[in-house]
């Protein structure tokens, strides 16, 4: 167990010196960051500066080229994606990744898969294997289903309804993982201010009644700013400036990198 | 009309994975399936071993091929071979002195162990590059069967299938037979009937749709293509092993040959893919439809005279159902199944038709 003295929070996730280019594009640049457990973490940044590579790098998708990616007291630099989401990472992405042709529910469903154990046998004899446990997680998911409120849209084929809804399924999808650490790409992007407002709070409930810690990419300034804990900017895969949303976005470096030197 | 969703309330989780929760759906299937038993005794002999039995085999193969096509969506131009593997296997293990119950399971366990041994290389690519991959297992086998007398029988042979056996009981009567095809097709249906409904089919379903989003719930992937590789190659086995023992009485390399691959692949996109009705539409549409416009072309050259010569008339079925397979594919590209979902759809919510989609 960790016990140490330091006041110091035990850290969940951090990622130490993390380097990553394609080709002779240096994507991510000694990029250092640490998330507390419960905490809500926001990473900005003008487009292009690298963030969705550092999502990548954590979850395995770009393992990092050098650095180290330590989540929950293990190294997982380099492990497959299959296996982080098994320790507890879930995520969404930028540009959905919902499966087409399967219903709300089953998108959803395919969430508990890291605590579901599918076979051919248990499917051969579904009567007397699948079933109990079929139904036993359709109990958890119907509950994240009332709690993101998408009870009218359990049933419709997932490509049928509307933007807004298919990004709160991604969430659904991603939070019936139960996961302990959970990663955010863009969760508001082309949504309308009612959409944002209703996400926000889902993320907010998401931390403080499922305890997850949240990292979160975001372009809409005022909704980072006022549900992050702690933040951090990058740009052209540096790192520009850590600490309270407050700081980070009167950091004159930030404000160089969105608006240009002479703004 | 038939079709009502009014008043089906499910009051459990359980209730609402039924296979057939509308009762006409039910009642469809089970009047299917009484006609299905009943059908040796209804009608002679020539047409039940000579389409009914046929189609039984060939809907079984299709769904066997729907399971890694259709669900994992991995192309396989090479399914007749498996077939081939598994009846060679189950027939040599049978004349070695093995029951044959355990021969079958034999024949499907060799298909599975070459499929998933030639799957390990396979699955490194992707997409096309898979179709012809899986392409060389067809050329491969075919060149085994021919060259390798120890295997094949020597060139040009055929190999008599013995006698086969259930507990001990010899089936020697065309029923016997229709019997066996039909307990195996009952077996494989249902168990890709449940395959739509466990974490099983959906994870397959994820993996084909997008294998990034699948990895970052925690399937694997590989793991999950190879699953599908092993148990398609599996029940392709068992399937080419009975269409032996039932249908043909023996095995030679023609019975497998490219052709065969082409047309299960042609089964199984004019049916549909992913859909369990629809491998029974296209097997039933693929191997019938041809015999039907033929005999319906040479009734009708005979009651009107055509003033065509014979060479000419005997390629207009083959015309007619090329042109047909066409214009299914135009009208509705997923397949025989689609349509009639469509229909069904239609009557579910008749006479009101606001709710289609």
């Amino acid at each position: 167990m960790n016990i140490s003295k330091s006041a110091e929070p035990p850290k969940l996730l951090s990622c130490e010196q993390i380097d990553r280019s394609f080709g002779g594009l240096k994507a991510l640049n000694g990029v250092s960051l640490s998330v507390s457990r419960g905490e809500i973490f926001g990473l900005v940044g003008p487009n292009g500066s690298g963030k969705t590579t550092m999502v990548n790098a954590i979850t395995g998708f770009y393992p990092p080229d050098a650095g180290k990616v330590i989540f929950n007291g293990r190294d997982i630099t380099g492990i497959k994606p299959y296996l982080i989401a098994r320790l507890g990472v879930a995520r969404t992405f930028q540009n959905l990744a919902l499966f087409k042709g399967m219903s709300v529910l089953d998108n959803i469903l395919l969430g508990r898969h890291v605590h579901m154990k599918p076979g051919v046998l248990s499917t051969a004899l579904y009567w007397w294997m699948a079933r109990k446990e079929e139904v036993a997680n359709r109990q958890f998911v119907e509950e994240i289903i009332d709690f993101l409120q998408l009870q009218s849209a359990r049933d419709e084929p997932v490509e049928t309804i509307p933007i807004g809804l298919q990004k709160r399924v991604e969430l659904a999808r991603a939070l019936v993982a139960e996961p302990t650490f959970l990663i955010l790409d863009e969760p508001m992007a082309g949504m309308n201010q009612e959409e944002k407002e209703y996400m926000a709070r889902f993320i907010l409930d998401a931390r403080d009644e499922m305890g997850v810690t949240v990292f979160l990419i975001e372009h809409h300034m005022d909704v980072v700013t006022g549900i992050c804990d702690r933040m951090i900017a990058l740009s052209y895969g540096e790192m520009l400036a850590e600490g309270s949303p407050k700081e980070v976005i009167t950091h004159p470096r930030v404000i160089e990198a969105y608006l240009g030197g002479s703004h | 009309m038939f079709y009502r969703q009014a008043a089906i309330r499910h009051t459990s989780y359980d209730q609402t994975k039924k296979l057939y929760p509308i009762p006409f759906d039910k009642w469809l299937v089970v009047a299917v399936l009484l006609v299905a038993l009943l059908a040796p005794f209804m009608m002679s002999g020539l047409y039940l071993n000579s389409y009914l039995l046929p189609w039984v085999i060939w809907s079984t193969a299709a769904l066997s091929l729907n399971l890694l096509m259709g669900y994992a969506g991995q192309i396989h131009l090479g399914y007749a071979a498996v077939m081939a593997i598994g009846a060679y296997s189950s027939v040599h293990a049978m004349r070695l002195g093995v029951p044959f119950e355990f021969a079958l399971i034999l024949g499907g366990a060799t298909a599975m162990i070459i499929g998933v041994g030639f799957g390990f290389t396979a699955l490194r690519v992707k997409g096309l590059y898979l179709a012809i991959s899986t392409l060389a297992v067809q050329y491969l086998v075919d060149w085994v069967l021919t060259h390798v007398p120890a295997i094949g029988g020597g060139t040009q042979a055929t190999l008599q299938t013995p006698t086969p056996a259930l507990l001990g009981f010899e089936i020697t009567t065309d029923i016997g037979r229709y019997y066996l095809a039909f307990g195996w097709c009952a077996l494989v249906t249902i168990f890709m009937l449940n395959v739509k409904r466990t974490g099983l089919g959906r994870a397959l379903i994820a993996v084909r749709e997008k294998d990034y989003a699948a990895s970052v719930l925690g399937v694997n992937s590989y793991y999950y293509k190879l699953i599908a590789f092993a148990v398609s190659s599996f029940f392709g086995g068992v399937t080419g092993a009975i269409l032996a023992f039932t249908f043909f009485g023996a095995v030679t390399p023609e019975q497998y040959s490219i052709d065969i691959s082409i047309q299960i692949l042609a089964m199984v996109v004019v049916g549909g893919l992913g859909s369990v009705l629809g491998s029974f539409f296209g097997a039933g549409f693929i191997l019938l439809a041809p015999l039907f416009l033929n005999n319906m072309v040479t009734g009708m050259a005979e009651a009107y005279d055509f003033g065509v010569s014979r060479s000419i008339l005997s390629h207009i079925p083959l015309i007619l159902y090329g042109g047909l397979i066409m214009l299914f594919l135009l009208f509705e590209p997923l397949g025989l199944a689609k349509i009639y979902d469509n229909i069904r759809k239609y009557f579910l919510v008749w006479p009101f038709g606001f709710s289609r989609r």
